[in-house]
């Protein structure tokens, strides 16, 4: 009896032999056919079977049938073994050069000043400012008359313009979008006016056409301090960081009191004195701002006893150019499309 | 406008120091653009004495000079003509550094050991400050061996100021100093230049008739009297402070008129009394077409409105501008007068813009001058040339007043409004402020304070005005911790433009299109470039009237133009491989009835590049499908399918132009430019689309169908069509006879060539049919599909 077992045991060592051996699926089926095929060593021995005695058969059986099983789950398992592996060869064989440049439209780019156009309006619009548009081409009263710019005053000095022969202008601020807001709206009041506008200007540091965008605020009991506030929650968000402000007195004909707004230089933040970008002076210009002057309130239909505000206008082309870090403000319009990309962080 | 430190701690004593008082105008309003210190460089020039002079023994055109400057004797060689025995000059011994930063040495000049140079005011910094060529001669009472450059006065800081236009009283070294009293509360008044004797009261020597004013924009004339005037120039130290504040002496009688322009804020003219047509002076209006010469030798029209000085009905001075050549001091001039005078300011800007003179004078003018400065300008002139003694004065000052002075005007302040705007109540402190800016407190009650205007600031009027001295004053930084509106009255909306723009930015950037932002100016070369015909109205762009350049003359009519030259300009930079470029932005269109129109318009080129090669081979070639895909998938974001019918434009490729449809409006173009367009551009092929973002100002909602769980059924038709019928024609023809059931049509195959007959080409659809609430049956499809079979055949396509 024992005989069997030994049998049965030394038929486990010379399969297992067999199948360590087998490298491809031809040569796994012939184990199989070796030792589990009609003529095979094991069904052979269940042939066997019937020539044991009685009581022994079963045991005998038992041991045979789970030596099948045994085999065939290892015969499976070896099959999934070498397909896969030779899957994985093929798959090899025809691997790419995954540093090959990418098919298809990789090289677009939206242009930095309207990249910070969207930047903005959505940190103002988070302040509960709206976004107000308004003509390119505009007339005196709204872009200059309303904003209490009267004619041949030394203010239109500041503002070179470039006028049509019936006498419209090409608008120098977008100041005349507060005006049209106030008066299609009223108070309160709180917009953003984004845009194109034009003086006629044109040097390293100015251009024709350059893009400003202008907020305004109307209600109830505003302060200085209510400005500040506004416009250093935008200074962060534009920079993504907290940056040192600074306030100084000025004059714009529309706002009084009226100021000017220098953050830290974001270059230099004040540490180096031959800086080029805030000259060495740790201070950057970016907005002009103030608080209402009572004539526009009236020119927009506001009591000026009731309500009062402020505005400001900054300038985005300059902006862009220092989150950027651009240095020439003409590459911003001259439609080069190598330079707009040369700013990107990645390269083909 | 300059000033300096020294001239402005002449007049008041300042408790701090320049860049202290530098940084303090600059936060309060006066931008101090820079401080320059002329004599910075400057080392080791001492005022010395010629001793002797003789000619060089060897080099004919050379002197030698023996030179003492109380700390021994040298020989000094030099090649200035205008030297004698005597003469007390400016002498760098070797070490002396120069303006420029040049070291002196010794050198020898053939025989002749030279120790250092004798300087001119060139190499002291201050070229204007030279009377005459060669050596800066110094005054005998210079005093030997003292530091040149200190005696001299370039020990000094020049302040450059930025002034705002509301801020006329800050165009002198007066009001500088009235602002810098108010904002260094320990500084003293040393000596106000305004407070002036009395001068003379004699009767003038010649017979005058008077001043007349004929216009109200000349509220007030003086004119005072000159005799005996000298040639030559002013003093050296006058001239030396002249170049630091940026004017060039010219003459005692100009120089005097100069300084007291930049010391008291008031222009003045003299003119040569013997030259004026008539013993008197009228300001009026001018007659239009008047024409007049002024002492720049320009001549000028005059328009109404413009104001005129004249004699005897002949003009002499444009009122505030510039006086006139006919009656100019020249150098013989020995007795003048001297205009005084407060002109309206709009109208001295209007008329100096006009004519394009931007005088000293009217720059003030237009500013606003302070009227009471009239007398007072005249006789500071009078006290310098008499302290010059360069003229003789001390006759009675004719002063011609059409109205009253201006009392000073009272303006108040609210408790309310200074708690609203700069969170103080402290009414005492915002007085205090005020009266050392001379707006002085009249009279007070509980709510507020009733306070007067002094007559230099005309640009103080109301309420907010007094608001911004107390709060510039008391400083934005130190106060007013930044807040946020405690009141929030609803959401902000970025608005459907800002919104569609920002969408169709993203989307075009994920096309592999870069956004360029071009000048809204138009070349009037692009409109025969395009071929724009008369009719068109964007061959018929808005022109400016006074435009920087031709190129810039017009405001665009499409935004192609642009786009173009950001493909040539990227070929010129380098650029060689595919080009995709877009716009967002306005074109100016002129209207049929008059006036115009702006329209928002979205456009895009692409250009192959002069290199196209790809590793791909032509998969990835752009043509007018690639870009159709583009234009499509636009739409799509927004929900809308736009539709493209062949169409035209004059610079459209006549095979390969198609027009953009929305719901049936005609919303713009795709196309392949015109061969000839490209050859011009050296760039093909070239494709474009542009369209107004109008077509896509409403999303349209999705509308989902209901969900099935029935599979659709797939049948696929082949068909032999004319070639000029269009796929959208065949599709809507298989659509309008598939009834319900027929879900999709799907072009998926295009043939042409071997066994398609003559004019005709083969397409294949692939028919999808659903019924929402049960599976199809074979049957019902067969029907419908004949059905849409039978109708194909009907309209002459042959069925495969």
């Amino acid at each position: 009896m024992t005989e069997i077992f030994d049998d049965l045991e030394g038929m486990r060592a010379e399969f297992n032999d067999a199948l360590s051996g087998t490298e491809t699926p031809e040569a796994l089926q012939q184990v199989k056919v070796l030792f589990l095929g009609k003529k095979g060593k094991l069904t052979s021995w269940l042939k066997n079977l019937g020539s044991l005695p009685p009581e022994e058969r079963p045991r005998a059986g038992e041991a045979v049938n789970s030596l099948r099983d045994d085999f065939e789950s290892r015969l499976a398992d070896r099959r999934v073994f070498l397909e896969e592996r030779q899957s994985s060869e093929v798959e090899r064989r025809s691997g790419l050069d995954v540093t090959l440049p990418a098919r298809g439209r990789t090289w677009g780019g939206i242009h930095p000043v309207a990249q910070l156009m969207h930047d903005v309006v959505e940190i103002l619009a988070g302040l509960g400012f709206s976004v107000a548009l308004g003509p390119e081409i505009e007339d005196d009263f709204h872009n200059f008359e309303a904003l209490n710019i009267p004619a041949s005053h030394p203010a239109r000095d500041m503002q070179d313009t470039f006028y049509f022969p019936d006498g419209h202008l090409l608008r120098t601020h977008t100041s005349p979008v507060q005006v049209r807001s106030m008066l299609a709206h009223g108070a309160p009041l709180r917009i953003a006016c984004p845009g194109k506008v034009y003086r006629k200007d044109s040097d390293p540091t100015h251009s024709p056409m350059f893009n400003q965008l202008e907020g305004l605020l109307v209600e109830k009991d505003i302060s200085v301090a209510d400005m500040k506030g506004c416009l250093e929650v935008l200074m962060e968000g534009i920079f993504a960081r907290p940056l040192k402000a600074r306030y100084r007195g000025s004059y714009f004909p529309f706002t009084e009191p009226s100021l000017e707004l220098d953050i830290e230089c974001v270059e230099c933040s004040g540490k180096n004195p031959s800086c080029r970008i805030c000259k060495g002076t740790g201070w950057l210009e970016v907005a002009g701002l103030g608080m209402v002057h009572p004539n526009v309130l009236r020119s927009g239909g506001i009591d000026p006893e009731v309500f009062n505000g402020f505005a400001w206008g900054i300038g985005l082309d300059r902006l862009a150019m220092l989150k950027y870090g651009l240095t020439d403000l003409r590459v911003l319009f001259d439609g080069n499309v190598p330079y707009l990309l040369s700013g990107r962080t990645f390269s083909c | 406008m300059l000033i300096t430190w020294n001239l402005l701690k002449d007049i008041l004593s300042i408790p701090a120091s320049v860049e202290e008082v530098a940084e303090r105008l600059t936060l309060t309003g006066c931008e101090v653009e820079s401080l320059t210190r002329p004599g910075e460089k400057l080392r080791g020039i001492r005022i010395a004495r010629v001793n002797s002079l003789r000619p060089h023994p060897e080099k004919e055109t050379l002197w030698v000079a023996e030179m003492d400057d109380g700390r021994g004797t040298a020989l000094v060689v030099t090649a200035a003509p205008n030297l004698s025995a005597g003469d007390y000059v400016p002498w760098g011994r070797p070490g002396a550094v120069l303006a420029d930063g040049t070291v002196l040495g010794a050198k020898d000049f053939g025989s002749v050991h030279s120790e250092g140079m004798l300087l001119s005011a060139e190499e002291l910094g201050v070229p204007q400050a030279a009377d005459e060529f060669g050596i800066l001669r110094l005054p005998e009472d210079a005093p030997l061996g003292e530091d040149a450059p200190s005696w001299l006065g370039l020990d000094d800081v020049v302040l450059d100021l930025s002034v705002t236009p509301n801020r006329g009283d800050l165009l002198s070294l007066l009001g500088v100093a009235r602002e810098v009293y108010a904002l260094f509360p320990g500084s003293e008044w040393k000596k106000n230049p305004a407070d002036l004797p009395e001068s003379g009261a004699k009767d003038w020597p010649v017979p005058f008739q008077g001043i007349t004013l004929k216009t109200p924009g000349c509220s007030r004339y003086c004119l005072g009297f000159v005799t005996d005037l000298k040639g030559g120039s002013s003093p050296l130290r006058v001239r030396i402070a002249l170049s630091l504040l940026g004017m060039r002496p010219i003459s005692p009688m100009v120089d005097a008129t100069n300084l007291a322009m930049l010391t008291l804020g008031q222009p003045t003219h003299a003119f040569d009394a013997l030259r004026l047509p008539a013993p008197e002076i009228t300001v009026r209006p001018s007659r239009p077409g008047e024409k007049f010469t002024t002492l720049d030798g320009k001549s000028h029209i005059m328009a109404e409105g413009d104001m005129l000085i004249t004699s005897g009905d002949v003009p002499v001075g444009i009122a505030g501008v510039m006086g006139g050549e006919n009656s100019e001091i020249l150098p013989e001039t020995k007795t003048v007068f001297i205009e005084s005078a407060s002109f309206d300011s709009l109208s001295v800007s209007r008329t100096s813009r006009r004519l394009g003179i931007p005088s000293e004078a009217a720059f003030r003018y237009a500013r606003t001058v302070d009227r009471k400065m009239a007398p007072v300008a005249l006789k500071y002139i009078f006290s310098l040339l008499e302290e010059w003694s360069a003229g003789t004065a001390g006759f009675a000052i004719l002063d011609r007043t059409d109205c009253p002075d201006d009392d000073r005007r009272t303006v108040p302040l609210t408790r309310e409004k200074l708690g609203k705007v700069l969170l103080t109540d402290d009414l005492d402190e915002a007085s205090a402020i005020l009266n050392r800016l001379g707006i002085i407190e009249k009279s007070s009650s509980p709510e507020g304070r009733i306070f007067s205007v002094p007559s230099w600031r005309p640009d103080i009027s109301i309420e907010e005005d007094l608001l911004e001295e107390v709060g510039r004053i008391r400083g934005y930084n130190e106060t007013l911790a930044p807040r946020l509106p405690r009141v929030l009255y609803g959401r902000g909306d970025i608005g459907p433009v800002t919104r569609l723009k920002g969408d169709l930015r993203k989307i075009l950037l994920s096309r592999g299109y870069v956004e360029l932002l071009n000048y809204s100016f138009l070349s009037p070369s692009f409109i025969s470039l395009l071929r724009l015909p008369e009719e068109d109205r964007r061959a018929r762009p808005l022109s400016l009237a006074n435009p920087l350049s031709a190129e810039q003359s017009k405001m665009r009519t499409t935004l192609l133009p642009g786009l173009l030259r950001g493909v040539e300009r990227s070929v010129l930079a380098g650029w060689r491989t595919g080009i995709r470029v877009f716009e967002l932005g306005r074109v100016f269109l002129p209207l049929p009835e008059g006036g115009h129109e702006e329209v928002e318009k979205v456009a895009g080129v692409v250009y192959g590049g002069r290199d196209g090669r790809l590793p791909w081979g032509h998969s990835e070639e752009e043509d007018f499908f690639s870009l159709k895909g583009d234009v499509l998938t636009l739409g799509e974001s927004r929900g809308i399918c736009l539709d493209f019918l062949r169409g035209h434009e004059p610079f459209g490729h006549e095979g390969q132009t198609a027009r953009i449809l929305s719901a049936g409006r005609d919303g713009g173009y795709l196309l392949r430019l015109k061969p000839a367009v490209e050859k011009e551009l050296d760039c093909a092929p070239l494709y474009a689309f542009e369209f107004d973002l109008g077509i896509l100002e409403n999303p349209v909602l999705p509308n989902f169908r209901e969900l099935t769980p029935y599979p659709p059924v797939l049948r696929d038709i082949s068909l032999f069509v004319p070639a000029d019928s269009s796929v959208d024609e065949v599709i809507s023809r298989i659509r309008s006879s598939g009834g319900d059931l027929l879900q999709d049509v799907r072009l998926f195959d295009i043939y042409s060539g071997k066994g398609v007959p003559e004019g005709f080409r083969s397409l294949a659809f692939s028919l999808s049919y659903q019924k929402k609430d049960q599976t199809l049956k074979d049957e019902a499809v067969e029907e419908i599909h004949s059905t849409i079979r039978n109708t194909l055949t009907s309209f002459g396509y042959i069925l495969r």
